[in-house]
């Protein structure tokens, strides 16, 4: 890395330093032990410490719990509308790409309603730190079956069980090609959680975390086995990802080291159903940004928009037929 | 010793040539063996000429007219016709070269037209239709440069002039984005102002088609009592009027009266520097403050300050890398002593200029004759001075390894700091009737002008830094050539020559005088190969003589002997050359005396040990150690019995701070702990433990003995103690 030449520290000597309470804004409507503090706390925590201008970032969510988010976040943010999360902030970076742009998404926004632009969005692999929270629950409508809710779960919709087996987030992203980065976090964990959300912050490009978060209203005793057992929890390591802190190392003992580059490894990783892998499965950061490949250095103009409007409005206009003399 | 042997001793220790024994070799045309075969370069295929790429913005800058046919054969002889194409292209290729060796110049469309139109009269029919596929693959032009003594400069204001295009366009684009975006900001400001909401400019800005749709009198009223009127301050409008004026008239980039950035005198080129130096200050305080301005970050009360002493110390290489750098091509056999420290002073000061200092002759003998043999010593060891400066981009090279060294010519000019570029150009061998290519190759391969690269920026040490691959068998002191010949009975005789540098010498006429031809029926073990010479060591009497293979302009072989000087400056030249390897990290005697020594110290020690010992097998520990990225917090001293929180893993769930948000509290990363345990009961420390999800919270033991329900709490409490 080139050292930043005096007039890049002189920019920077005057930037204003933001606390926690910078970024916060009222109070949380969630439940009270829901896994969405956590990951708001986590990411809180980013903001301040990467520095993080509040005018000059986003938050996008869809709907649902999760996509509270960006209420409670003192940035711009735009809660948008069921599944379209991840188009919307498409188009946010597109036209602003100095913007920091994060995503917020639930289980049944991102995987059901939202699942096409969640494959197009991780193809497109544009500049956007993406959080999955992932319930597997729809909790905002009182309990019905989201495509990752365990096979044989009762809900209002699935009274006798659901049927089908739960879909992988992380083994479909990992299949998407121009994938880019995908790890995944557990909420009970705060440190990896951080760890985490700080190096898909770090990732240019698409960056998807997968946060495993507990619903203590809908699903409480779900995931109890993984909360109560850390040797279940398996924690991914190596130079070139995740290097947990030694808390983390002490606290969770089931250790697997796995290089991110190796997408063949992360999938099979991501297969597993026995343990939870937290850390960073895939990161490749060779893979282009869809705003690289088709921005232009044009500037934008007065005279070129007007010009560029009339022109596309000009196909559409009906002139008046010439008079026949 | 015999007569002849003794005249052989006489003349390797005086210098002179008896002629009963001894022929000098003035007017033979002598040239050394192993050059033998490089008579008509024209005719053969190597990386000259050159063509400087003028079309091709993101290709590259250079290619040369081999590699560019070779391409275009590629791509057209896959038919049928191949062959017939192939010889057909390669028949232009060679047409071209001869055309150029002989002085033609201009683009390679233009060559190629003049020597098609010249190959095409009696040729037969299909040879157009060869070269109509051929021309069709070739996409690139630009214009064709030989190997000669113009070729250093001609390569150098190319390559640059392609570097700096692309260094103005970005910054005419960073600059246009600025200028639009501060405009942009006036451009509101005026709109919200009095006169912006005035009706007639109202009416103005909704164009004719509607103008009667609207009551813009009214339109204007309601602004000016409803909409919000905060103007801002005069003085920053004044200094956005300011950075307007200084970004729009400034000359370093693609103005219409843009500054000159090329010179052939270090002194016009420093003046120049110092000159514009304010202008480049002022310029580049005014970008920085415009992207403050435009981001709505300048402050008067932080920056003003901050940025009016802007750029008194000068602007730092990062900061000058932005703007356009500075090119100076000199000759060093034409430089002035006051040019001369003008040169050190740029090279010293890190200021970005870059410098062509072309050497046409690096054996000019010194005036008087004496002492070493060639004063242009001093200016071939100018490079090798530079690197000592240590932030200066330095590369020396023969013309003719430009073509293969052009991505460390690029490196050079697009370094941040001051550039050396040290070429030899090989035109002293026209006086020898040598080609300048071939003097240039020459040089490089007799270890007399050797090609290195020093790039200041690609590391810390000199592993990273310094470049010596470009030499041939660099392992060695002195390249090997395989030469063949026919002997007296016809037969062919193979041998490995070594070309020194006394073969670079000798094939200058200028040093005739320092050999003497050795007839045939004196050959005899005593002529020893000169490579073989140095590497003896003499004590007394020489019982051998330093000898050389050279061929006549009829290729017939002869063998020449050198006086004791040549071999001097032979030992001299070995000598820099072994100090250059070890820069390489070749035969480096630091290295060689080390590893010596842990070998000896691991025979004494190591090795009866490693035998007596079997390897220990490694332990799971090891082999799955995790790397850890931050330490373990300190656990704080505890009281037996004190409740409390394991902070680092608490998942912020509410939980705790929704039961007693005055004993629980968050710290600055909102993770819980105890801010006061006295501020609750025992009972609400307990429900706490009970209620939180990750299971961080210790109640410990009761404080108040007195408190209801007691046995109950504790009971409740073991499982988190």
């Amino acid at each position: 890395m080139s050292p930043m030449s005096a007039t890049e520290c002189l920019l920077q000597m005057c930037d204003e330093r933001f606390e926690l309470e910078d970024y916060q804004s009222g109070v949380p409507r969630w439940c009270t032990g829901c896994g969405d503090n956590a990951i708001l706390a986590a990411v809180q925590r980013l903001c301040r410490d990467e520095g993080l201008r509040p005018e000059k970032t986003v938050f996008v969510s869809g709907i649902g719990c999760s996509s509270r988010f960006p209420h409670y976040m003192r940035t711009y943010g735009f809660h948008g509308i069921h599944g379209r999360a991840l188009p919307i902030a498409e188009g946010v970076k597109m036209a602003r790409p100095d913007l920091t742009v994060f995503v917020n998404t639930g289980d049944g926004d991102c995987c059901s309603i939202g699942a096409a632009h969640w494959i197009h969005a991780i193809r497109y692999n544009m500049n956007l730190t993406v959080f999955l929270h992932d319930n597997q629950i729809y909790g905002l409508t009182k309990k019905q079956a989201s495509p990752t809710s365990p096979v044989g779960t009762r809900t209002n919709t699935t009274p006798r069980g659901s049927y089908l087996e739960a879909l992988n987030p992380l083994t479909v992203t990992l299949g998407v090609q121009n994938v880019s980065f995908v790890a995944q976090a557990v909420d009970w964990a705060p440190e990896l959680l951080y760890d985490i959300v700080k190096a898909a912050y770090h990732h240019k490009g698409l960056s998807f975390v997968r946060i495993v978060q507990r619903c203590p209203e809908w699903m409480p005793k779900l995931l109890d086995p993984w909360l109560h057992d850390p040797g279940r929890v398996q924690l991914l390591h190596h130079r070139n990802g995740l290097l947990p802190g030694a808390g983390s190392v002490k606290v969770y003992t089931n250790q697997l080291e796995h290089d991110p580059s190796d997408i063949n490894r992360a999938r099979e990783i991501a297969s597993n159903t026995q343990v939870v892998p937290v850390g960073i499965l895939y990161r490749n950061p060779e893979v282009p940004c869809y705003e690289d490949l088709i921005g232009s250095d044009k500037l934008r103009t007065a005279d070129v928009t007007r010009a560029g409007l009339n022109a596309e409005l000009d196909k559409h206009t009906v002139w008046p037929r010439e008079s026949h003399a | 010793m015999d007569a002849a042997s003794q005249a052989h001793v006489a003349f390797f220790l005086t210098g002179s040539r008896p002629t009963d024994h001894l022929e000098a070799v003035e007017g033979l045309g002598l040239r050394p063996a192993v050059l033998s075969g490089y008579r008509e370069l024209a005719g053969l295929r190597y990386d000259f000429p050159l063509v400087l790429v003028a079309n091709r913005p993101d290709g590259p800058l250079v290619q040369s007219l081999s590699g560019l046919m070779d391409e275009a054969l590629a791509a057209t002889t896959g038919d049928v016709h191949g062959e017939r194409v192939r010889q057909h292209g390669l028949r232009i290729e060679r047409e071209i070269r001869a055309r150029v060796s002989n002085g033609a110049t201009g683009l390679l469309s233009a060559l190629w037209d003049e020597a098609a139109s010249r190959l095409e009269s009696g040729a037969e029919p299909s040879f157009g239709d060869s070269l109509r596929r051929v021309r069709t693959a070739i996409t690139v032009d630009g214009e064709v440069a030989d190997c000669d003594a113009a070729l250093p400069a001609r390569l150098l204001r190319h390559a640059w002039s392609a570097v700096q295009a692309k260094k103005a366009a970005a910054f005419r684009r960073h600059l246009d984005r600025l200028v639009l975006k501060l405009s942009d900001i006036l451009r509101a400001d005026f709109e919200r102002s009095k006169a912006g909401r005035d009706a007639s400019h109202l009416k103005a800005s909704v164009g004719t088609g509607f103008g009667d749709a609207f009551d813009f009198d009214a339109m204007s009223h309601v602004l000016a009592t409803t909409a919000r009127t905060d103007a801002f301050p005069e003085a920053r409008r004044q200094r956005i009027r300011h950075l307007l004026a200084v970004l729009t008239a400034q000359r370093f980039f693609a103005s219409p009266d843009a500054y000159t950035f090329i010179f052939n005198s270090c002194g016009d080129a420093l003046e120049a520097f110092r000159g514009r130096l304010p202008a480049l200050v002022d310029l580049a305080r005014a970008i920085a403050v415009a992207e403050l301005e435009i981001d709505g970050q300048y402050s008067e009360l932080r920056h003003d300050a901050l940025f009016e002493q802007f750029g008194a110390n000068g602007l730092d290489p990062q900061d000058l890398a932005a703007f356009p750098g500075y090119l100076v091509c000199v000759n060093a056999g034409q430089l002035p002593a006051a040019e001369h420290a003008r040169l050190m002073e740029i090279l010293s000061s890190g200021l970005p200029i870059k410098i062509l200092l072309q050497i046409d002759d690096i054996l000019e003998e010194s005036p008087d004759g004496q002492g070493a043999l060639t004063a242009g010593m001093r200016n071939r060891q100018i490079a090798s001075m530079t690197i000592g400066l240590s932030d200066v981009y330095v590369l020396q090279s023969s013309s003719s390894n430009l073509y293969r060294f052009r991505e460390h010519l690029l490196g050079g000019l697009t370094y941040r700091g001051p550039a050396l570029f040290s070429v030899f150009s090989g035109a002293s061998g026209a006086a020898s009737g040598l080609p300048p290519y071939l003097v240039a190759a020459a040089a490089m391969e007799s270890r007399a002008f050797p090609a290195f690269a020093y790039d200041p920026a690609a590391g810390t040490n000199w592993a990273a830094r310094f470049c010596l691959e470009a030499n041939p068998q660099r392992d060695l002191d002195w390249p090997i050539q395989g030469f063949a010949y026919e002997d007296e009975q016809h037969q062919r005789v193979s041998e490995e020559l070594a070309f020194t540098v006394v073969d670079f010498v000798a094939s200058d006429r200028r040093y005739a005088r320092h050999l003497a031809r050795v007839p045939r029926a004196q050959w005899n073990g005593n002529l020893v190969p000169v490579d073989e010479s140095l590497s003896r060591e003499r004590k007394g009497l020489p019982d051998t003589v330093p000898s050389l293979l050279m061929v006549d302009d009829h290729n017939t072989l002869h063998k020449v002997i050198v006086d004791e000087r040549l071999i001097r400056e032979a030992r001299r030249c070995r000598e820099m050359w072994h100090s250059l390897q070890e820069l390489g990290g070749i035969h480096n005697s630091h290295a060689e005396a080390l590893l010596a020594r842990e070998r000896r110290a691991w025979e004494e020690h190591a090795q009866p040990e490693a035998e007596a010992h079997a390897p220990p097998a490694p332990t799971a520990a090891a082999a799955g150690a995790v790397v850890m990225g931050t330490p373990a917090p300190q656990e704080p001293d505890r009281s037996p019995g004190e409740a409390y929180i394991e902070t680092v893993r608490c998942s912020t769930c509410n939980e705790c701070t929704t039961i007693n948000g005055k004993m629980f509290a968050y710290n600055n990363n909102k993770q819980a702990y105890i801010a006061d345990v006295t501020a609750g009961t025992y009972a609400q420390l307990v429900e706490a433990a009970e209620s939180c999800q990750v299971a961080v919270i210790h109640p410990g033991t009761p404080r108040n003995p007195q408190e209801p329900g007691l046995d109950e709490l504790l009971k409740r409490a073991a499982p988190f103690l």
